[in-house]
């Protein structure tokens, strides 16, 4: 309580409005303080910065608005602070010289919605190229089937003088996914990086918007990301109840918990096993895929599927655990843990793999609170953040585990958050397993009403999902994703400063990038 | 020394395991109770209501109306494989089967359709829902017999009639 009065009085000294409801503090504030306030959030209450979310509210009130979305995960609040701006020209001052991790989401704002901010830097994040000027997407005067004819704008391209260059990507043979580096080298020597990403951006969040009901987003969400669909599913699920005030069945959260943490096992082995095979330890790949194999068969049993599981809902989940394929969990992850412990312990002897991490890619900590960094990252720099337990949800508060913190901030610190991980996520199934209370899975009958929000920061295994939720009729009106890697990419910057160009792909991969995440990849084009 | 040696240890480990991908096709792939793969709708079970085709989240499942037919096609290169219309179907028509070799060189292969008669309205001849549905809502609300033969605008019209009538109007 007293964390809430701190904010409301906050807010109220700059003229603002506010809503305080649950865990979700919301204010209106006038555009010209908004600058202050989000930096007195930032500095002074040592909120963290998740994202924000442009807004077209024509169709409501006639006005165009802006929303900064902070949680204080010290009181386990989520802040959102929102500002209306004008329709005829919408321009906001930017936060991203007080908040740095603030930058990317407002030139996506920019580029989907037409909202000018002051002071933000030149150049396209989101849209590619040939897009035309005057046309924003996320707009509500857009329609969803349109198809704009290309037009030629090639972005300046200003080379830097004595450094050479070294394109990284869209394709690379270390790169699963299209996304594009520049790497300015000097000799051996990386001296700054470029990024140009966003190459498979295909706008579900106006899919959602404008096409599909609620109950059909939950497995548009869910394929955002080939590895964390289900966090994503989760997440969204969870936005919404929050915003229509659901009482989601106890069972049904504790499901999502188990299959939550099965994913987060999943997502780290193969991370393990990609790190291996980047360093050239392609014995380690070959065995911490061998043993992840359990966990997909798992996951299969449990779902019904090993991979985008589709069992989640608005209102609960699809498929009930038994008390025979409980069982059979169990002993599986008992297995698992025993295989794992002797893999890894071996791997980690091998003397190229501790050499070549160890003091690769070094986050400092000022950098990493500076950027906001999500997950193991800000974990391996020895920020001690976890949504799973700062700001609980599903039936997180039910379980005890430990959130392994390490202060070297370099690629080695990274992977031993990860193990460490992987050891208490096998920990939290069995406490959930065991604790499970009986009763229905899903909710048979809800409502949603209109215009509420629901805003819900989900712990993937690469760092904290937001998801922002408005509601409308019969679908979101504004929807809202950030995954982690969007915010984790702009440290790389710092990460491979002054790297020898060898460790550039182990460096890239050491944050567990998930460009499609980012990027919110979906080929869904209905041909005309 | 054991420090040394300690990384040759895998080869214990994987001399534990041995092989452990399957020989697939010869062997049965790694497939468990709970998987779900194509469905199938029963073509005499299903009433042509629609209600998969608005749960579907990916479109898989279209409601076409071809003049006097309507039909429901699946399309297996959109379908994610949920089984939302398995759950949703309110005859028990569509099952949920555990197939999932279904690659073709004949693009045709992956298009199920369902065809269905329309039913035509008593007053205006024009037709509106598939015959199985009218007789399956007749038999699920027996009270429905007197206007379930009306299509939509001829029912709503004479609804309005009645109305003015009983008003006392024209």
């Amino acid at each position: 309580m007293r964390y809430i009065d701190n904010y409301v009085k906050l807010f109220e000294r700059y003229g603002g409005k506010t809503i305080a409801e649950k865990d979700l503090v919301q204010a209106i504030i006038p555009v010209e303080n908004l600058v202050e306030v989000s930096s007195r959030i930032f500095n002074e209450m040592g909120a963290m910065y998740r994202t924000c979310i442009g807004m077209d509210e024509r169709p409501l009130n006639g006005l165009f608005s802006i929303i900064h979305v902070f949680t204080d995960n010290r009181a386990g609040l989520y802040i959102s602070v929102k500002t209306y701006l004008d329709p005829d020209k919408p321009i906001a001052p930017s936060i991203s010289k007080e908040i740095p991790a603030a930058e990317w989401c407002e030139l996506e704002t920019r580029d989907l919605l037409g909202i000018e901010f002051e002071g933000v830097r030149e150049g396209r994040l989101v849209l590619p190229d040939w897009w035309p000027r005057d046309i924003y997407p996320l707009r509500k005067d857009v329609e969803y089937s349109f198809r704009p004819t290309p037009q030629v704008h090639y972005a300046k391209f200003v080379k830097p003088v004595e450094t050479g260059i070294v394109p990284l990507g869209p394709y690379h043979p270390a790169l699963h996914e299209p996304e594009y580096f520049e790497l300015y080298v000097e000799g051996e020597k990386i001296v700054d990086v470029r990024y140009r990403g966003f190459h498979v951006h295909r706008g579900i969040e106006k899919l959602a918007e404008s096409r599909m009901s609620y109950q059909q987003v939950c497995f548009l969400a869910e394929r955002i990301c080939g590895i964390c669909g289900f966090e994503h599913s989760t997440c969204y699920a969870l936005a919404v109840e929050k915003a229509g005030k659901l009482e989601v069945p106890e069972r049904a959260q504790f499901i999502r918990g188990v299959v939550l943490e099965i994913e987060r096992i999943h997502s780290h082995l193969l991370w393990l096993g990609v790190i291996f095979h980047l360093l050239g330890y392609d014995t380690g790949f070959m065995h911490t895929w061998r043993i992840r194999e359990k966990v997909m068969y798992l996951a299969e049993l449990l779902t019904g599927s090993r991979k985008t599981y589709g069992i989640n809902i608005i209102g609960g989940v699809r498929k009930d655990v038994s008390e025979e394929k409980k069982q059979k969990v169990i002993e599986n992850l008992a297995e698992l843990d025993k295989e794992f412990a002797q893999v890894i312990d071996i791997a980690l002897s091998v003397p190229q793999v501790k050499k070549r991490l160890s003091g690769t890619g070094v986050l400092s900590k000022k950098d990493a609170l500076k950027l906001c960094v999500e997950g193991p990252v800000a974990r391996a720099s020895g920020l001690n953040v976890d949504a799973r337990r700062d700001l609980p949800y599903a039936s997180y508060k039910y379980v005890y585990f430990k959130i392994p913190v390490y202060t070297e901030g370099d690629c080695l610190a990274r992977a031993l958050v990860r193990i460490d991980e992987i050891r208490e996520s096998i920990n939290i199934i069995q406490q959930l397993l065991d604790t499970m209370p009986k009763g229905p899975i899903s909710l048979d009958t809800y409502e949603i009403p209109e215009g509420r929000v629901g805003i819900q920061v989900v712990e993937a295994p690469r760092g904290g999902n937001v998801h922002y939720v408005v509601t409308g009729r019969g679908r979101p009106y504004r929807w809202r994703i950030r995954a982690p890697t969007y915010s984790n990419i702009p440290a790389l910057r710092v990460m491979l400063k002054d790297q020898p160009l060898a460790d550039a792909p182990l460096i890239i991969a050491s944050i567990d990038p998930c460009f499609s995440c980012t990027d919110r990849i979906l080929v869904l084009s209905k041909k005309p | 020394m054991e420090k040394v040696l300690k990384p040759v240890k895998i080869i214990i480990v994987a001399g534990r395991v041995k092989r452990i991908t399957r020989k697939y096709p010869e062997e049965p792939p790694l497939l468990t109770s709970e998987f779900r793969g194509l469905i199938r709708i029963d073509p005499a079970k299903c009433t042509g209501c629609g209600a998969c085709v608005r749960a579907c989240p990916p479109n898989a499942l279209d409601i076409v109306d071809m003049g006097d037919k309507i039909v429901i096609k699946y399309f297996i290169g959109r379908c994610i494989y949920c089984w939302r219309c398995v759950d949703i179907c309110p005859v028990k028509a569509i099952k949920g089967t555990r197939e999932f070799e279904l690659a073709t060189d004949n693009i045709d292969d992956l298009y199920h359709s369902v065809i269905h008669s329309k039913t035509r309205c008593v007053t205006c001849n024009r037709g509106f829902a598939t015959i199985r549905l009218t007789r399956w809502v007749i038999e699920n609300s027996p009270i429905s017999e007197e206007y379930v033969h009306k299509c939509p605008s001829c029912r709503r019209s004479d609804f309005v009639k009645t109305l003015s009538r009983r008003k006392g109007g024209v």
